[in-house]
């Protein structure tokens, strides 16, 4: 108390001092460091075995019951989801209440009653106290479960998992989970429409029956209650409880991943990818270098840590970013999120690892450090603000067994964190060789890319229950009614529309062509209905010339002058021909529609094209701009078949014509980029010209 | 005439509980205000060695110009951007260096920032306020992130989120000429368009000290928080301008608007938005006891109704969207699975009319009372809690002593007024009726 009035009187002075003295252009500094005193706990035992903590807060008169129990966590098997579901039954009938009655009771004082499938929390105005006890522990100790109420939970059960298959986070949540700990562990079992369904009432009696027992649980009293109070209350209502035995379960522990796995939830509406980067990892409290790691998490991901300077401020990809280090008793896990546009996806995957890697391989500068054990020291003064983070270090030591000073001791700890220690701490938690990084978004816009980040290249593909999806079976269905055809009228009209591609009766195309390393000028001429003339040159000097001029085929080249005869003569022909696509059946071509594939992440109809010859090729046209995207065709040479495949994209508008600017040209294992440098139609070409 | 006794003495009974509570809990607080406007309220309690500083503007979304919106809650992102001594990033850094947490938000009518600090470091946490109240840099480097970094901020939040959208159509659809037409985040175009030179006069005509009020709570002694603040902000010159408050009277809806939105979602959704009173208005304290019967916990109309007895919701209720010049009383529901959304409306509609019909009973009633002031002494339980709350009550009520007595205003409120108010505002001429469906459903 004396201390406390010198202190008043020293701080009278204070002000007066401060005033003359301040300096903008520098940080003030700080004042003595307040001492932070981590707030008492009482506790005791009930002859069942319930353990009580209490804090007494008189701040505001107010008191909260939380009641935990501490079980084993454990599979559901295909009727998965029974536990949550036996939490939500709770409180919908006792033996003395009907549902409304318990609704109507708890809302009348004010309070708020929920409970889950291993809890009970209740809380209201001192002055109904007696009240919130007595109808806690009726829902608690006299439960009823009746049929109608499982069903009717059931059913928003499974409109809320409908729900969710639509909100990206929640998908990208299950699905790492699936994958981290396994669907056969007890944290990657995933609920289902099915497994909802096939929940009974047994099942919902048993696990209440097994499960609440006084003996595995703990009721944390925080408010405006004195011990002597909690004793007499809980014993009043809590007394009855009758002890029993509770199973234990273990599982093998789950293991990160032998490599990097690539995994995606296509969701092709989205404009955001939800990302996470999450391998598991055993991580509890109370393990020797526990502290080190939590410190060594902010300084990675906590709110303006690395990630988010190099996602957020440095390259703008994202509102947010952050890492948890997640300690569990049984299996804790690392875990980093954040939702970017889809375009930088890649770069953003990118970042994360660059990220992860470096925390791993550089020491920090002290500096850096600093600040983080001064964030945490300072986080953990103001949670003790509230009363409730006592109650939780009260429970924290029980369940893990911690020393009794444990919190008292907590900032010392933090104070003995070094660089090198968070960079210990990050070689032993952090795994960017281990993890698995999961993406919910438009698959189109960056599978490609992400692809690289897997040692084998491959992405697997999950839907929103974490069910692996084979890739043959993703195409897509085509349109009843749809042929062909109309196909390809759809790219006539892309491009400009019949009448403007009549209209056209020669064409003129100059290319820059790369070829390994090499630069390449095409020029290409081409006049209705079947002169062709094709140049390539390098460096001006012409290497090969192609013509036809209606009748006679000749190749020049290095080789000298060839003219063509035979198959090679009539295959010349058919190729000559100016823009088929206009009079396919005229001309005698067959033209099929195929299937809907992907092409450079786009849907895009695949049509089968047999000219008169008989020869077969494929052409792809891309489902939402029309355009032609790629062709393909098998062709017999003296070494067997070769596949060539030629990409277009780039279209832009020539004189009305929307011409594809880019060609990517594949030969085997050889890729001919070729650009488009100028289009010309209709400039009256000589018929001469074809004649060289 | 036993009814009316019985009432009389419940009220008593009320009263009496209150007045002794009141005691128990009377938030204390000093206010003053410096020469150049700048108002501040200081709440002194030493139980934790924390301290809460809020600054709160008295602008919002409803501030912007319709070719500007957005403006408002970009400039909270801007105000982290740094000061003539305070280097770019580096507000965050002294912040956590302190081992403080800090944030910001904008809404239609305010934008707050505040920062909850170990009290030996209150001084920082005025110094870095002042700054940037009194020297904020604005420069390109820093609006260029900050534009990318709100246009993810609007994806994530609207674009990519089912319903995400709900906020913008409630209110696009209920004003037509008030700036409440269009929602705090904005239109990213607009951001985009706007030059250096407009961020620079929003800062100056917006941010001045006789715009803002300081609010800080913790542990300090009042006169040494006193000498500090006089000495950070002292020095900040008023802008001796007329602060620009949009001055629109949205005519009263004559006729009911129906639309359907396509969403990416599951379960199909309906919200109806009843155009409300502004902030302080006699009848807002009506509509929110409305509000807690309605869908105040599990024995609510709504919810008892609508979710548990007829299963026609997985979630159903409403929120009062409280604004300083008009609000919105929103009445939802999402739909179970299978469940045709006008079963939902009609039932929705159900229980608003049963009140105008039948009124509520006296059990119901003291349920709301005891609910309302369980909510009432629950609010203020920590020093940002208490900042924040005497912020608000300053600005948009100029009373911050509402902190303590504003919960006679809804013990004023009789059953009879709120079936007036539900007479007077749930009414279909005055509501915008939306209807979330499945983009499948699309035709």
């Amino acid at each position: 108390m004396k201390y406390r009035q010198i202190l008043l009187f020293v701080f009278a002075f204070i002000p007066i001092i401060l005033s003359a003295q301040i300096d903008r252009s520098k940080a003030p500094e700080a004042g003595p460091a307040p001492d932070i005193k981590v707030g008492e706990y009482n506790s005791f035992e009930l002859k069942n075995g319930l353990k009580v903590f209490v804090v007494e807060n008189h701040k505001i008169p107010r008191v909260s019951y939380s009641l935990i129990l501490n079980i084993d966590p454990f599979t559901e098997g295909d009727s998965n989801g029974y536990s949550a579901i036996t939490g939500d039954l709770l409180g919908t009938a006792t033996t003395t209440r009907t549902k409304d009655q318990i609704d109507e009771e708890v809302d009348f004082i004010g309070a708020s009653l929920s409970s889950s499938s291993g809890s009970v929390y209740g809380a209201s105005l001192k002055k109904h106290n007696d009240k919130l006890l007595e109808l806690m522990s009726d829902v608690l100790l006299n439960p009823i479960f009746n049929q109608d109420e499982l069903d009717k939970i059931k059913k928003q059960t499974i409109s809320n998992l409908a729900a969710s298959k639509t909100d990206p986070s929640s998908i990208s949540a299950v699905v790492k989970d699936a994958l981290m700990y396994g669907k056969d562990h007890p944290y990657g079992e995933v609920v289902t429409e099915a497994t909802v369904e096939s929940i009974t009432l047994e099942m919902c009696e048993q696990y209440y029956s097994t499960y609440f027992k006084p003996n595995i649980a703990y009721l944390a009293i925080v408010g405006d209650v004195n011990l002597k109070e909690a004793k007499k209350l809980t014993k009043k209502y809590f007394g009855k409880w009758v002890a029993g035995v509770v199973p234990s379960h273990t599982y093998p522990v789950p293991v990160v991943p032998e490599s990097v796995h690539v995994s995606v939830v296509d969701r092709p509406h989205a404009v955001q990818s939800v990302i996470k980067v999450a391998h598991p990892v055993t991580f509890t409290v109370g393990m020797e270098d526990y502290v080190h790691g939590r410190v060594m998490n902010l300084m990675l991901g906590g709110s303006v840590a690395r990630l988010d300077q190099n996602l957020r401020e440095t390259h703008a990809y994202t509102y947010g970013v952050n890492s948890s280090l997640s300690q569990d008793k049984w299996i804790g896990n690392f875990s980093v999120t954040t939702d970017v546009r889809n375009e930088v996806t890649d770069s953003a995957v990118y970042q994360i690892l660059y990220e992860l890697n470096r925390i791993r391989t550089e020491t920090a500068s002290t500096k850096e450090v600093e600040k983080i054990k001064n964030y945490m020291s300072g986080n953990f003064a103001l949670a003790l603000e509230q009363p409730g983070t006592v109650a939780r270090f009260a429970l924290n030591i029980a369940l893990y067994n911690l020393p009794e000073d444990y919190y008292a001791n907590y900032l010392k700890r933090i104070s003995e964190v070094t660089p090198e220690s968070i960079q210990s701490a990050a070689q032993k938690y952090i795994k960017p060789e281990n993890c698995h990084i999961v993406v919910v978004g438009k698959a189109d816009e960056f599978a490609d890319k992400l692809a690289a980040f897997s040692p084998t290249s491959t992405i697997d593909y999950y839907d929103a229950e974490g069910t692996w999806i084979d890739p043959a079976e993703m195409k897509a269905e085509l349109p009843a009614g749809l042929t062909a055809e109309k196909v390809v009228e759809k790219y006539l009209a892309a491009i400009g529309g019949r009448s403007v591609l009549e209209s056209i009766k020669d064409i003129s195309i100059k290319m820059k062509m790369e070829v390994q390393g090499m630069s390449l000028d095409s020029e290409v001429l081409r006049k209705a209905p079947d002169k062709f003339l094709m140049s390539m040159s390098m460096d001006g000097n012409i290497m090969q010339l192609t013509s036809f001029d209606g009748s006679i085929g000749k190749t020049t080249g290095m080789q000298g002058e060839q003219v063509m005869e035979g198959d090679d003569l009539e295959a010349m022909k058919v190729q000559s021909a100016f823009m088929p696509e206009l009079n396919y059946s005229g001309l005698g071509y067959a033209i099929k529609l195929q299937s809907i594939e992907k092409n450079e992440g786009s849907d895009a109809y695949k049509v089968e094209i047999t000219d008169p010859l008989g020869e077969v090729s494929f052409a792809y046209y891309d489902i939402e701009s029309g355009y032609l995207v790629r062709e393909e065709q098998t062709q017999e040479t003296p070494n067997g078949p070769s596949f060539q495949s030629t990409n277009m994209s780039d279209y832009r508008e020539v004189g009305g014509i929307m011409y594809p600017h880019k060609m990517v040209i594949g030969m085997g294992p050889q890729t001919i980029t070729g650009i488009t440098t100028s289009v010309e139609f209709n400039t009256g070409i000589e018929d001469s010209v074809f004649q060289k | 005439m036993r009814i009316k006794t019985f009432r009389i003495c419940i009220l008593f009974l009320w009263i009496f509980s209150l007045s002794l509570f009141g005691q128990q809990n009377k938030i204390e607080f000093q206010e003053f205000d410096l020469e150049n406007g700048l108002h501040v309220i200081l709440h002194e309690d030493n139980s934790s060695p924390i301290v809460a500083i809020n600054i709160t503007y008295h602008v919002g979304s409803k501030n912007e110009q319709p070719n500007r919106t957005g403006f408002a809650h970009f400039f909270e992102h801007l105000m982290f951007e740094g000061s003539e001594y305070v280097e770019r990033g580096e507000f965050h850094d002294y912040i956590q260096n302190a081992g403080g947490v800090n944030n910001a938000e904008t809404s239609f009518d305010y934008t707050m920032y505040y920062e909850i600090l170990p009290s030996n470091q209150l001084e920082l946490g005025l110094w870095l306020e002042s700054e940037r109240l009194m020297h904020l840099r604005i420069d390109s480097a820093g609006v260029e992130t900050q534009r990318n970094v709100v246009k993810e901020e609007r994806r994530q939040t609207f674009d990519n989120q089912p319903y995400g959208s709900i906020l913008e159509e409630v209110f696009s659809n209920s004003f037509t000429h008030h700036p409440y037409r269009w929602v705090p985040i904005g239109n990213i175009q607009y951001i985009d368009q706007a030059k250096l030179e407009e961020f620079i006069e929003f800062h100056e005509h917006f941010y001045v000290p006789e715009n803002a009020v300081l609010v800080i709570a913790g542990d300090f002694e009042y006169s040494h928080a006193r000498k500090l603040v006089e000495a950070y902000f002292g020095d900040i010159p008023n802008g001796g301008h007329e602060i620009y408050r949009p001055d629109v009277t949205e005519a009263v809806p004559s006729e009911e608007i129906r639309k359907n939105v396509y969403d990416n979602i599951q379960l199909p959704a309906v919200f109806t938005a009843y155009r409300m009173p502004g902030m302080g208005d006699p009848d807002t304290y009506a509509l929110e006891m409305l509000q807690t019967l309605l869908a105040g916990g599990q024995s609510s109309r709504i919810y008892k109704s609508v979710v548990d007895n007829q299963q026609l919701a997985v979630e159903a209720g409403a929120i009062p969207f409280d604004l300083e010049d008009a609000g919105l009383f929103i009445v939802y529901g999402f739909a179970n699975m299978g469940v045709p959304l006008e079963d939902i409306e009609a039932a929705l509609d159900e229980e608003i009319l049963k009140v105008v019909e039948k009124g509520l009973t006296e059990r119901e009633f003291q349920k709301l009372a005891n609910q309302t002031e369980n909510d009432f002494i629950s609010q203020n339980t920590t020093m940002s809690g208490i900042s924040t709350n005497l912020a608000d009550y300053y600005t948009f009520f100029g009373d911050p002593e509402l902190i303590n007595t504003e919960i006679e205003k809804y013990l004023a409120v009789t059953p009879e007024d709120i079936v007036a108010v539900a007479k007077k505002y749930l009414v279909p001429e005055n509501r915008v009726v939306l209807h979330y469906l499945p983009k499948e459903q699309q035709q």
